[in-house]
């Protein structure tokens, strides 16, 4: 007699069994497929962070290669030996010095807000330990150090001035010879300053005040006629007046 | 339960060695020609070997069927283990004699020259793996004294190749090996079997896909379809009388067949 219940149940039974490896198949193959998305998905969340960290990093980089830039121009600006030895120096000296670094303040502040982080880095210390040890020693010693560094700077000067053939640089040097009365070297720096740039009025008088100086009155007056009737400077004129009076020598 | 459309088709499949069931499918009826040709040649022993279920015993009985019109043919569908049993059953139906003394092999020659026919009695053997080596040697010294014309049939098994036993290997002149039936094959036997008995209802409820299955199941085993269909048809006989909503007359379900191979043992769930 068949027990047809349990004959169902039976193949019930048999069906699943008979299915289970092909759901076992089919799972394992859903499995892996969702593996190997996961595992391509994170070699691609991957390469995105990769590409992304060398832009930040050359934005970084770019912002780093800004600060030395930065730096560099502020040093060459700012030039705190140089402040020592306008200090020595009367005439209008200083108001070119100080006229170059806050042009150079302009450049940097609309477009790179990092610069006050620039400007704290303490590799521009030593220049500020200068005033500090000046206040502990007091202002006589001061004067004997700045000297010191004058020496040091005329020489660091020059060589910057092969390097960059800067004309304010030249100009100064010449001015600076012609203050410790090396009329000789002051003309040379003159004539320097004059061939790279043939505008600047004190360039001229130094020239000039130094072939004075140098016994050559002769071309002075030549050379500062043939300026005058180029640039028509008052101080070229007034110089002109007191070489022909007498009154400069 | 009698008027049910599936009882006689189960009856039909009930596993019955009957030489009127014989369904000749065109594989077998070519086997069984071969069969009957060598029957006729003067061979001394014909070897018919298969699988169990392959139909060798329903071949066996169709020959003896179709060849005791004409000559002397006697069927031994139940091995006789006992020699002399044997002997004296041979002499009896073959010869017509039965002695009162005991029967040996020699006695047994001595009847058979004696009443020697033509043509030569045959005598057929089912089931010959059943028999002692001793009592095969016997029946091989009957055969080559050629009063007597064997045809034995064997359970050809993995475990052991019967062809390659001596006393067959020598002396065997013919052997037909039989085959399990191909899916079509047996769409045919089953289909063949029900047209016989008028049941064209269930026979056209057939289709190739309810055979292959059926053929799948029983590996084109006779034996195993016949034990298969019959319980499938218990089950269309239980359906039918308890929830005959269930059952489509246009073709066999497929669940229906599954659940009969559970239950006769071809599926293991």
């Amino acid at each position: 007699m068949l027990d047809i219940k349990k004959l169902e149940r039976r193949w019930l039974k048999y069906k699943i069994k008979s299915f289970a490896p092909y759901f076992m198949v089919f799972f394992l193959l859903l499995l892996v497929l969702s593996g190997v998305s996961w595992w391509f998905k994170s070699q691609i969340s991957t390469q995105t962070s990769i590409t992304k960290v060398p832009m930040t990093s050359t934005l970084k980089a770019v912002s780093d290669k800004s600060l030395p830039l930065t730096i560099d121009e502020n040093t060459t600006i700012l030039e705190p030996s140089m402040d020592f030895i306008q200090s020595f120096q009367d005439a209008p000296v200083p108001n070119e010095i100080q006229t170059s670094p806050t042009s150079i303040k302009k450049i940097p502040t609309p477009q790179l807000p990092p610069i006050p982080k620039n400007l704290k880095i303490p590799e521009y210390s030593p220049s500020q330990t200068v005033p500090v040890a000046s206040r502990l020693l007091g202002d006589d010693k001061s004067l004997s150090i700045k000297r010191d560094d004058t020496k040091l700077d005329i020489n660091e000067l020059q060589r910057r001035f092969k390097e960059t053939s800067n004309a304010n640089l030249a100009l100064f040097i010449s001015r600076y010879y012609y203050d410790h009365g090396d009329y000789n070297e002051a003309y040379n720096y003159a004539l320097k300053t004059n061939n790279l740039n043939n505008r600047i009025d004190e360039s001229w008088i130094l020239f000039s005040k130094s072939l004075v100086k140098l016994g050559k009155t002769d071309q002075a007056k030549k050379t500062l006629q043939l300026y005058i009737s180029q640039s028509n400077s008052d101080a070229a004129k007034n110089l002109l007046d007191n070489i022909e009076r007498g009154n400069f020598k | 339960m009698e008027n049910s459309l599936f009882s006689k088709p189960r009856e039909l499949f009930l596993d019955i060695v009957n030489p009127r069931d014989y369904v000749q499918i065109d594989s077998v009826s070519h086997m069984y020609q071969s069969l009957k040709s060598s029957v006729q040649k003067p061979l001394k022993m014909i070897l018919l070997y298969g699988r169990p279920g392959t139909g060798k015993s329903m071949l066996l009985h169709k020959l003896h069927h179709d060849l005791s019109k004409h000559q002397k043919v006697h069927m031994i569908s139940t091995p006789i283990i006992d020699e002399e049993d044997f002997l004296r059953v041979l002499a009896q139906n073959i010869f017509g004699h039965a002695p009162r003394e005991t029967m040996t092999l020699t006695r047994f020659l001595e009847i058979s020259s004696a009443l020697s026919m033509n043509p030569i009695p045959i005598v057929l053997l089912d089931e010959a793996q059943l028999y002692s080596s001793a009592l095969m040697e016997k029946i091989r010294l009957i055969s080559d004294a050629r009063s007597i014309k064997f045809v034995i049939t064997l359970h050809k098994t993995d475990k052991e190749d019967i062809i390659a036993k001596e006393h067959f290997q020598t002396r065997i002149w013919e052997s037909v090996e039989l085959q399990n039936a191909t899916a079509e094959e047996l769409k045919i036997y089953v289909q063949k079997k029900l047209l016989k008995a008028n049941c064209f209802d269930v026979a056209n409820m057939f289709n190739d896909k309810n055979m292959k299955l059926v053929a799948s199941l029983t590996n084109g085993n006779y034996r195993e379809t016949n034990k298969l269909l019959f319980s499938l048809f218990s089950l269309y006989c239980w359906y039918e009388e308890n929830n005959p909503n269930l059952i489509k007359y246009n073709s066999i379900k497929s669940k229906w067949i599954e659940m009969a191979a559970i239950h006769t043992g071809l599926i293991h769930a």
